[in-house]
């Protein structure tokens, strides 16, 4: 199982990098991976896309659609590409502990 | 892992009835050992590892061929070089030919006898599918789509939403409340196809598409049952599950009545679905199948749509989607888009029927396992865009797009990835109605 370690702290993840326990999640690991992906600080706006994925993860057990992300939120869709240039998969649901989702992805 | 019983090894074996296969009989006895595949391979060229040669992974599935099907290889296996299918091969096998393999093709252009060194991996592949060793990260993806009708597994009605809140942007947008996002509508001309990562992430490229179908006055529809154009199992190499998909949108396209299916840009769906189908389905469809590229190609050509390349001042360059261009012979069609839709379109080098793979093909981009050697041969895709200067990276193809946009934050190429439709519908003029 590959580990990432960021500031002393070290996480079992896969390959691509996402946590391979969820439960694992608090708000300093969320920290910690943005930081990994060069998100020095995460802003009120990273913070609420994280935090819109990861209700709808712990209510459905997925990554919410980008619509309702957008729409709870109030962001463009242009402007979550540009808060996590990874996408919304690979960056933010991986802030937000989830495993990798399934497709293109 | 489950234990390897003679029945399931006789399943892998079935795969090699030569009987049932001779095109397979005959790759798998070709190879005259020239070696010239090697450097044609993105995996060899990443990593210089004898395993990678593309040769060795052919002679991996011939050397068990040899073990069973051949007299001498009966008899003194040693003598020819001939496997057991054991665990040890079975290790192997996965390794090279999910791990490292996207089945790009090149190595075959490059084949001085023309071996088809792609298409007897995916033989190894339905041989491990056989026995029940798909790597998991591959199989659940395939899973996804045969249980909810889509690989990321979206609810019907959160795909109705997205499109009705796709809609109403696009009636702002072209400023036109009759533009609309048609869902189960009988009897048009076009059921489009979607990547499901498109309505569940990146739906820029539907918004885009939607855009050109308004402007080319195109009678069209989506359908909410079954609009996947993927089929993972293509990769997995289970061709019962393959034949499940496809058969699903082959119904829906009977259930719509529609005449032509339009693929959205996606290589190894577009692969699977017109190429590989009827073979999957073992039937010929009673429709027409085409891709999305040669629609916009149909469009420009017949002025259908009017383009103004000013619209699209950056330098653009071309990533061409293995499936699309080597394998499908698709690989004009987007050059002519580009020409038409953007003012500084610059290729790669090498580019089209020799392009190199991106590495996100064959299944890896879900295979997590293997992500280091992925990013490893990505960088050679990398360093290929780098060296062309351009802002902007077009790829017909949402599972290129993905690897892309992986290579350029982690090579930080500073580019923007994007698909065709997209670049189409920034240089679109429309008429005043």
């Amino acid at each position: 199982m590959p580990k990432i370690e960021i500031e002393n702290r070290v996480f079992e993840v896969d390959g691509d990098g996402f946590l391979s326990d969820p439960n694992l999640w608090d708000k300093d690991v969320a920290r910690l991976i943005a930081k990994y992906d060069g998100i020095e600080e995460m802003n009120e706006k990273h913070w609420a896309i994280v935090n819109i994925i990861r209700k709808n993860f712990e209510e459905k057990g997925m990554a919410p659609m980008i619509r309702t992300i957008c729409q709870e939120t109030g962001l463009r869709l242009r402007e979550i590409y540009e808060l996590f240039p990874l996408g919304p998969a690979r960056g933010a649901c991986r802030v937000a502990g989830l495993p990798k989702p399934d497709g293109c992805v | 892992m489950q234990n390897l019983t003679n029945e399931i090894v006789d399943k892998g074996l079935e795969v090699l009835n030569g009987h049932m296969d001779g095109k397979l009989l005959t790759h798998l006895n070709s190879c005259v050992h020239c070696g010239l595949c090697a450097d044609s391979c993105v995996y060899y060229q990443a990593q210089p590892d004898a395993r990678f040669i593309p040769a060795k992974k052919v002679d991996l599935v011939a050397s068990i061929y040899r073990r069973y099907k051949t007299t001498t290889g009966k008899i003194f296996p040693g003598l020819v070089g001939a496997r057991e299918l054991n665990r040890e091969t079975i290790d192997e096998m996965i390794d090279l030919l999910y791990g490292a393999c996207t089945m790009c093709g090149r190595c075959v252009s490059h084949c001085s006898v023309g071996v088809d060194i792609s298409y007897v991996v995916r033989k190894g592949r339905e041989m491990l599918a056989n026995m029940g060793f798909v790597p998991r990260t591959l199989q659940s993806t395939v899973d996804a789509a045969i249980q909810t009708g889509n690989n990321m597994g979206i609810a019907t009605q959160e795909f109705i939403d997205t499109l009705k809140w796709l809609e109403e942007d696009l009636q702002y947008e072209v400023n036109d409340d009759t533009a609309t996002i048609p869902l189960n509508e009988p009897g048009k001309d076009i059921l489009y196809t979607l990547n499901p990562r498109e309505p569940k992430f990146f739906p820029l490229s539907i918004s885009a598409m939607a855009k050109v179908f308004f402007a080319a006055k195109e009678s069209w529809t989506l359908s909410t049952q079954m609009y996947d154009v993927t089929n993972y199992a293509y990769y997995s190499g289970n061709l019962q599950e393959a034949a499940i998909i496809a058969q699903r949108l082959h119904d829906e396209m009977l259930k719509l009545q529609a005449k032509t299916c339009v693929l959205a840009e996606c290589g190894h769906g577009s692969r699977a679905f017109r190429w590989e189908g009827p073979n999957y389905i073992q039937k010929n469809y009673p429709f027409e199948v085409i891709t999305s590229v040669e629609l916009l190609a149909k469009y420009i050509r017949e002025g259908r749509i009017r383009l103004d390349p000013a619209k699209n001042r950056d330098k653009v360059t071309l990533h061409d989607p293995c499936n699309l261009a080597r394998s499908g012979g698709i690989w004009k069609e987007q050059r002519y888009i580009l020409k038409e839709a953007v003012s500084d379109f610059v290729e790669m080098n090498p580019y089209g029927l020799d392009n190199l793979c991106c590495g996100g093909g064959g299944g890896q981009l879900a295979m997590s396992e293997y992500n280091e050697r992925r990013m490893k041969i990505g960088e050679l895709k990398a360093e290929q865009i780098r060296k062309t200067g351009a802002k902007i990276v077009a790829t017909p193809c949402h599972n290129c797009v993905d690897q892309l946009s992986q290579l350029n934050v982690t090579f930080k190429l500073g580019v923007q990835i994007k698909t065709l439709v997209e670049i189409v519908a920034d240089a679109l003029v429309l008429e005043n109605r």
